[in-house]
């Protein structure tokens, strides 16, 4: 098992095969949702009172995970199709990290209502993308139950936690996704070395995927409705 | 070396933006209100009783002056998370077991503040005058 890890790690830091792309797309990722952020910040949001601190917070913890699931999203779309076991669990994972952490931030700042509305639209989208994708329908199925499930309870959770530590979760909830993702990471490396890979760069997508991801998750937080809790 | 170094400025870039976000976000906090003991306050005590009716807090509006005690009972109607009284943005939160304990503070901030339960579940609006 460690000689495995060992193993990826060093597929990872070569920089060659599929492996060797993921840290170049997770900075891209960083990097173009930091910018569309700074632009926003200087042309609209720094008029906002309280922005960095009410949202900046979890706007900055958001696209982190959404740049973590670039990574992700770049080994299934080189792999294409999985055995089904696999292909279930990567569309459960997907789907639900996705919708969790969605869920959560949207929630964390708007309310339970849009944040699970936003995060169980979220979630189903990358599940069914991800699961639907690789293994037909039972991927689809189970990347819809994980999208639907995990948007209900990270909104759910970050408003229940609203008057409690939400921020200190915010960082815990973080560091929980970004170890399963890795672990995803390390799960797609091993199941596709049965597998023919099509060595893509991914880069256009990942660049395409964090500007409609932030943008829109930045807009719904800022103009989107709001429970009545929040005033 | 290539990949190395990407993960040596990706690593710089999270702990710089996210310590500027995380360290913004540090506000003050209990800054608007005294909390106090029981028995401690004596003289002008404003006394408010909150009760629960279609499955929120009633009255949702309360009107108190800045600079006096309150006294909030939450009666015999109020269960649950409804029990743990929460008002953020002055740092009040207290879990009341029964009506005889007694949530006593004294905000120092003007304004309109919305308190809650601990869950969110009901809501209400404080002003203090």
């Amino acid at each position: 098992m460690i000689c495995m890890i060992k193993s990826f790690l060093r597929e990872v830091q070569k920089g060659k095969g599929i492996e060797g792309k993921l840290i170049p797309n997770v900075f891209a990722s960083l990097v173009t949702s930091f910018f569309i952020l700074g632009l926003l910040y200087f042309a609209k949001f720094r008029f906002i009172e309280g922005f960095v601190s009410d949202y900046g917070f979890f706007l900055f913890f958001g696209v982190l995970i959404y740049a973590f699931l670039c990574g992700v999203l770049l080994q299934v779309r080189n792999f294409g199709i999985f055995p089904c076991m696999s292909g279930m669990m990567i569309g459960m994972t997907l789907g639900m990290i996705s919708g969790f952490i969605s869920g959560y931030i949207v929630a964390a700042t708007n309310g339970m209502f849009i944040g699970s509305v936003f995060g169980m639209a979220f979630g189903i989208l990358i599940g069914i993308i991800s699961g639907g994708r690789c293994c037909g329908v039972m991927g689809f199925l189970e990347g819809t139950m994980s999208g639907f499930m995990g948007g209900l309870m990270g909104a759910m959770t970050a408003f229940m936690l609203f008057n409690d530590n939400l921020r200190l979760a915010t960082i815990i909830v973080s560091l929980i996704s970004t170890v399963i993702l890795f672990a995803l990471n390390y799960m797609i490396y091993i199941e596709g070395k049965q597998l023919e890979g099509k060595d893509i760069d991914g880069m256009f997508f990942t660049i395409v995927f964090t500007f409609v991801a932030t943008t829109l998750t930045t807009w719904i937080m800022i103009y989107g409705p709001r429970s009545g809790v929040f005033g | 070396m290539k990949n190395n170094a990407i993960l040596g400025l990706g690593i710089v870039l999270i702990f710089v933006v996210g310590a500027y976000f995380v360290f913004s976000s540090l506000g003050p906090s209990n800054s608007g209100a005294i909390l106090n003991e029981p028995g401690t306050v004596s003289g002008d005590v404003q006394k408010v009783t909150l009760s629960v009716k279609d499955l929120n807090y009633y009255p949702s509006k309360i009107t108190v002056e800045s600079g006096k005690p309150v006294e909030l009972t939450l009666d015999s109607s109020v269960t649950g998370c409804f029990r743990a009284f929460t008002v953020r943005e002055l740092g009040v939160v207290k879990y009341s077991k029964k009506p005889s304990e007694k949530i006593i503070f004294t905000p120092t901030e003007k304004g309109i503040f919305r308190f809650a339960c601990s869950m969110g579940m009901g809501y209400g609006t404080l002003e203090v005058k």
